[in-house]
Parts: structure tokens; sequence; C-alpha cells
């Protein structure tokens, strides 16, 4: 019995370890390769030893500073904003949901749920956005559209609000004198901490790692986050690589970023979100389990 | 929407009255023309689309303060440029265009081009050409300006830069001299492959023969037929009497794939020529490579030579003039333009104005270049193309390279040279005809999906043309060229019947 589970738990942690380092394995060497000299990276393709370390692309990432650190800034701003807003909105909207007494959450959840199933298509979101809120190449672009609000978040955290709040806590708060208002700040968002922080974690990466936003509603390069950088540069080297730019656009490659300074700002922009996970991953995995069941 | 649309039709109430001013004062002279028709007026603001590579250049705004001074001074015009980068031109300009987006002028490619007429996106230009553009039509072989036209109508202006292409054979000068290759003597590819072997007994570690680009195959550089528009379908010698054929089935084909498969297996190929994803420069640079098959125009060598590694090509071909050499870049006048008069005006003055010509090009002088005399520029002291201000060095898009500035160092004559080159070319037979793919969409994917299985790895060499060809052939049949080739035959004999 006893070495029937050993053998269990040995097979289950080696098959972790493979999946956890094919996880890791290719961000060692995206690290690696920004580490390398173009040079050896030229002749001898990626390698998890190098012929020859070098801090160029770091160096070249520090003088380019001023592009660098505005789109770091930009996008530290706008997780923060996005984030914040984000979660008010999406608790406000869910808590009323999650209350029986509430007489129209039916209509309400549905209205949410539509959203989730069907949408406007790119076209006429676009024309919305630019022609009738003004949008294009405003910091609003990259925080409001697709973003700001998501149905699945407000639905999860309306069922966690359903379940893991017991009326009575509500009702004894209410019987206390205490507001609507001073119900939902003071009893439930202190009980409802796991489901904040793992919501506010789904957001926190979906502003950080968003570049789509950036690609269709921003033309000035100064409002540009750190993803779009990336994106853009991406872009631009797939473009060259399709063939369909010729001999004249040769001219223009020399200005693209060698392949270790690409590696360094891919490193740069995935750091930050490595260090913020473990501080939210104690709620996150109860969040989601309990938020989760009981659909 | 009811406010919107009063908007709407005074504007184009305004544009009807500027219009008229504009004609009655005829075309005798177009300067003051404008300054007549346009006293007391706002001026009115351009929006100018076009795609850089890389960042924007900081100082951007400075240049477009002086073209729009002079804009403003000419045409009562003020201009605003708006950089889209490449990787995401296609994504913005398409959403920008379908949602009436303000914009009057922008660059157009030749592969998206037709789908943007088909959807009425873009304004007939015949008429304003006429009446405001009468700089562009003395700048180019009306061969080569109506070479854009659809249905009788023009709706770009191509750049006037190389109208025509040939192929060559680009080398490493340090090796080309080291071996003492007496490069005038190359003429074919016969010629080319006794080179490759020099290389190969002499350099073991160099591949001799690398992919002109990334993606590129070595066939993609050698061509001998009129692609009409993505080879799915040809006119070989770029006449053939207008009759298309399957390029794939010719015999000329399948020989140039056994010379490359025989390179290849003689090692004189890059190895991993159909997968790398090295640029040819910094294949050179890193010594795996010594040269390549090219799309080559004057200036060519010190154009590539740039990128570090020093480079001399031998022409293999004449230079052709085809639909899609000539369509590659132009300029268009969407139809959410709100002033199409004044789009056409400046556009004009892209290909008249040497001021705004080398603003364009090189940016602001004594801060981006210094002049070494009349029409040769350097950088000034500290500035290299790395760290300067306006560092887009795209002549080639913005209306006439030929009232360019050359750079110090380089062919000053380059610009007589191109003009030589393109109007000596050959004009391809079908010169003018742009491919509808509209009527067999479908056919057109299945046949691209299967061409980008075999096409890659039999043209590098990699896939040996005996045993793949036929079976190439076979898969491309069963996907439909037939259909596209017949469909293509069609259209051509139209356009002969209709421009004959």
């Amino acid at each position: 019995m006893n070495a029937e589970n050993r053998m269990i738990q040995s097979v289950g942690h080696i098959t972790m370890i493979i999946i956890s380092g094919a996880c890791l394995i290719p961000f060692l060497l995206l690290v690696v390769s920004s580490l390398t000299s173009e040079q050896s990276i030229l002749s001898n393709g990626y390698s998890f030893f190098p012929q020859e370390w070098s801090f160029s692309a770091y160096e070249y990432l520090g003088k380019a500073s001023e592009e660098i650190l505005r789109a770091y800034g930009i996008t530290i701003f706008i997780t923060l904003a996005g984030t914040a807003t984000s979660l008010a909105i999406t608790s406000l909207l869910a808590y009323p949901m999650s209350r029986r007494d509430f007489p129209i959450k039916n209509q309400l959840a549905f209205f949410v749920f539509f959203t989730l199933l069907f949408n406007g298509g790119l076209v006429p979101t676009y024309l919305i956005y630019t022609q009738y809120f003004d949008m294009k190449n405003t910091i609003w672009a990259l925080i409001i559209p697709g973003l700001l609000m998501n149905g699945f978040n407000v639905l999860l955290m309306r069922t966690f609000f359903m379940t893991s709040i017991p009326l009575p806590v509500i009702e004894s708060a209410n019987i206390d004198g205490a507001g609507e208002f001073r119900t939902f700040f003071s009893i439930v968002i202190p009980l409802s901490m796991p489901i904040i922080a793992t919501i506010g974690l789904f957001q926190t990466i979906a502003y950080w790692n968003d570049w789509f936003n950036g690609l269709v509603y921003l033309t000035d390069p100064q409002l540009f986050s750190i993803q779009n950088i990336l994106n853009r540069i991406l872009t631009d080297i797939q473009f060259l690589s399709s063939g369909m730019a010729d001999s004249r656009a040769s001219g223009s490659a020399q200005q693209l970023p060698s392949t270790s300074v690409r590696m360094a700002i891919a490193v740069v922009g995935a750091i930050p979100i490595l260090i913020a996970y473990p501080f939210f991953q104690k709620y996150f995995i109860k969040g989601i389990t309990i938020g989760a069941v009981k659909g | 929407m009811v406010q919107k649309m009063k908007w709407l039709s005074a504007l184009m109430a305004l544009c009807m009255i500027v219009l008229s001013a504009c004609s009655s004062n005829g075309d005798s002279n177009r300067e003051t023309a404008s300054h007549s028709g346009s006293e007391g007026e706002e001026p009115y603001e351009l929006n100018i689309v076009f795609p850089i590579f890389g960042g924007v250049p900081t100082d951007l705004q400075a240049v477009q303060d002086q073209i729009s001074n002079l804009a403003l001074e000419k045409i009562n015009a003020t201009v605003k440029l708006t950089p889209i980068n490449f990787g995401a031109w296609d994504q913005q300009t398409n959403l920008m265009l379908t949602s009436g987006e303000k914009i009057d002028l922008m660059m157009l490619s030749g592969n998206t081009y037709p789908l943007k007429v088909a959807k009425g996106q873009l304004t007939a230009l015949d008429n304003l050409i006429e009446e405001h553009g009468q700089g562009i039509k003395k700048v180019f072989d009306p061969a080569y300006l109506s070479a854009s036209q659809i249905d009788g109508s023009t709706y770009g202006v191509p750049s006037n830069r190389d109208l025509a292409t040939n192929y060559s054979f680009a080398m490493r000068k340090d090796m080309v001299d080291k071996y003492k290759i007496d490069v005038t003597s190359i003429k074919t590819l016969d010629d080319v492959e006794a080179v490759l072997k020099t290389i190969k007994e002499n350099e073991p570690t160099m591949a001799p023969l690398i992919p002109s680009a990334v993606g590129a195959s070595i066939a993609d550089s050698y061509i001998t037929y009129d692609s009409l528009g993505e080879s799915f379908g040809v006119l070989p010698n770029f006449d053939n009497g207008l009759k298309v054929v399957n390029l794939y089935e010719m015999p000329e084909y399948a020989e140039l794939l056994n010379k490359i498969h025989s390179w290849y297996k003689a090692g004189y190929i890059l190895k991993d020529a159909a997968t790398n994803k090295d640029s040819q420069f910094d294949l050179l640079k890193s010594n795996r490579g010594f040269g390549y098959l090219a799309k080559t125009k004057p200036g060519f060598d010190e154009q590539e030579s740039k990128n570090g590694v020093a480079v001399v090509s031998v022409p293999l071909t004449l230079p052709v003039a085809t639909t899609s050499s000539i369509t590659g870049i132009m300029w268009g006048i969407p139809g959410s333009s709100n002033n199409a008069d004044k789009a056409m005006q400046f556009l004009n003055l892209m290909y008249t104005d040497k001021e705004i010509v080398n603003l364009f090009d090189w940016g602001i002088e004594g801060k981006h270049y210094e002049k070494v005399s009349d029409n040769v520029i350097k950088f000034p002291q500290g500035v290299d193309g790395t760290n300067s201000g306006y560092n887009l060095f795209m002549g080639w898009l913005f209306g006439n390279q030929f009232l360019s500035y050359t750079f110090e160092g380089e062919n000053p004559d380059i610009w007589s040279q191109m003009d030589e080159f393109n109007s000596s070319a050959l004009k391809s037979k079908a010169l003018g005809f742009i491919f509808d793919v509209d009527p067999v969409k479908t056919e057109f994917a299945a046949v691209t999906a299967v061409s980008q299985e075999f096409r890659l790895a039999l043209e590098t060499g990699m896939m040996d043309p005996n045993k793949h060809l036929p079976e190439f052939i076979s898969k491309l049949k069963s996907a439909g060229i037939d259909k596209i080739i017949a469909e293509k035959q069609k259209q051509l004999d139209e356009w002969a019947k209709s421009n004959k």
C-alpha cells in the first residue's frame, strides 16, 4: 500500500517536473539568448551555453530608454488604472445580481451573459469607439475597449457572492442598521478577498499583455505600451520575411533591433508579471475554485 | 445622425465651391490658380497615411511643420503625417477605410489595390490628374502611368522610382577580390555555377548561394516570365502572344529546378535554405553565405552594401516592366477625403517640388543632412543613420524619387541611370493588366496552400524535382489551377480587346 502510494507520488512528481520544465526551459532560453552576443547567435544559433556572453542588448535598451521607459510607464498606468476600475465596476455589478431580493437580477444576468456569446465584430466596434467616442490615439483606447468589463468575470464574482457570503451575515448587518453601501463595503468586500484577488490577477495579466487595442486604435507611438512595441517589432520582421517586401525594403531592415535585443525586450516585458504572480497566488487558487463550483 | 448629415452636405457644398473655383481658373498656372481659388479660406489639413519600418522618427513633427509651411504657401493646405508600421498596415488601413476615417492620401500596394477599388474605397483620379496633376503626367511614360487602370480608370499613381526590374547575381566583394573572379564574364546561370564551384572549393564553411531574403526561394530571384499577379498562370518571355500558361508545367521551369537541385546536391546552396530565418545580410555578415540571386535596380550594390558587407552584382536578365513592378507602390486618394482636389494638388507637388520631396526623403537641411554640393548631401557631424532624428530613408515611397538628393559616396548620376533603366526596359505585353481574383477565390486559396507546401522546398533544391514536381503539378491541378488560368486568360483577352 505504502509502496504503491509512493509510486503514484513519484509518477505524479515526474509528470509535473516534465510539465514545468516544458514551461520553464523556453523561458530560460529566452533569457540566455538576450544575454548572448549577436555574433554568436548569428553563427551558432540559439544555445543554452553561448560561446560569448554579452550585455549589449540591455545596454542598447538602456540607451533607447526614452521610448522603452515611456512604454513601460504607459503599461503600468493602464494596468493599475484599468484593473482598479475594472474591479470596481465588476463587483458593483455582480453584487446586486447575487442578491436574491433584487427584482431584475435574472434580466441583468441575461444581459451580461449575452455579451459572452455575441459581440459587434471588429469593424462596428472600431467605428463606435473612434467616431462616436473619439478614442483613437488616446489613453482610453488602451483601457476601455474589450478589457474594462468582462461578462465572465462578472458571473464568476456573482457566483462567489451567492455561495460564499451567507445570507444571514448580510441580514444581521441589516438588523444592526447598516445600509446597503455599508453592508457592501464593510462586510461583503472584506469577505471576498479571494475572488477580488483572482479577478484582479486576471485583469492585471490581461492589461499587461494586451497589444491588440494598441494595434487597432493607436497610430501615435507616444502612447504605445511595452507589448505594442514588442508586437510592432515582431510584425515588422514577419512582414520583411513574408516575401512581400522586396529589395526596396531591405535598406530599412537595418533599423530593426537585433535578435538579442528582441529577446531582451521580451524579458523586460515579462518579468514584472512574474514578480507580481506569487503575491496573488495564495488567494488565486481559493478564489477560482470557490467561484467556479456550483455555477 | 441628422446633425451629421447636415454637416456632410455642408462639406459637400464647400467642396463643390472649391472645385468650381479651381476649375474656372483652368490649369494655366497651378500655383496661382490655387492661390486665387483659396483666398480667405481656411487652409485644408491633408491626412497623409504611409507605412514605415521600426520606430517613428523623433523629428517627424518638425519635418511635418516644414512641409506644411511649403504646402500652405503653394496650395493653401497643411499636412498631417500618419505613419503606420508595416506589420499593422493592412489591419489599420482596412479599419480606417471601412469606417470612413478621413484620409486624403495613402500608399497603395499592388496586391491589395484591386480589392480596395472593388470595394469602392478609392477615388478615380483621371479627371483630377488632368486638372491638377500635369506635373505628374510629365514625369511618367504614359504606359507606366496607366498601368494601374482598372476598368479604364486610374485609382493610383505609382511613385517614380525603379519601375522595371532585372535579376542579378550579387556577391561578397571581399571574396570576389580574393579569388579574382571576373564579374564581367558572368552572363548566365552556367557562369554563376562556375563561381559557386570556386567558392565551394576554397571556402568549405561558406554556402556559395543563399536565398535573397527570408522565405524566398532561389527561383524567386530569376524570373523570365510575367507572373500576372501571383504566378498561377504566367506569360513566358513577357509576351507569348498573350497566351497564359501554367508555369509549373513549363519545360524551362523543370530545367531550372533540375539545375537548382544539382547545385543543392553539390553543396552550393545553404543547407536549410527552405527553412532559413536569417536575413541575407546576417548570413553574409556571419560568413555563412557568399552570394544570392536578387531582384535589382541601378544603385542596388550601394544600397545592399549599407547593411554591413560590400556587395557587387552582375545582371543576368534585361530590365522588364510589368504591372506588378509598377503598381507595387502607388499613391491614391480614398473616398473619405473631403477635398480630393487639394489632395491631388499636393500629390502633384510630391512629383514636382524638389524641396518637398527632399523633406520627405531626408528631413531638414542642417539638422538631418548637410549639402556637399547642389545635389549631394551628407550627414552632419555626429549624426548617422541610427541616431538621426529623421531616418526613414524611403525615397522610393514619397512621390518622385528622381528629385531626391544623393548621399555623398553614392553615384550622383543615379537618377539619370534609373531613368535610362526605366525607359529602356522591355514592356511586358500584359503591362496594365490587373487580374481580378474574386471569381476564382476558392480555387485560389486551395492552390496557394498547395504551392506553399511544395514551392520553397523545390525551388531551393531540397526536393528532387524528378520525383516531386509531377506530384506538385497534379496536386495543383486537383486544387483547381486550370480554372484560375482559364479565368485569367478570359480576363486578359477582354483586357486586350478594350486596350487595342
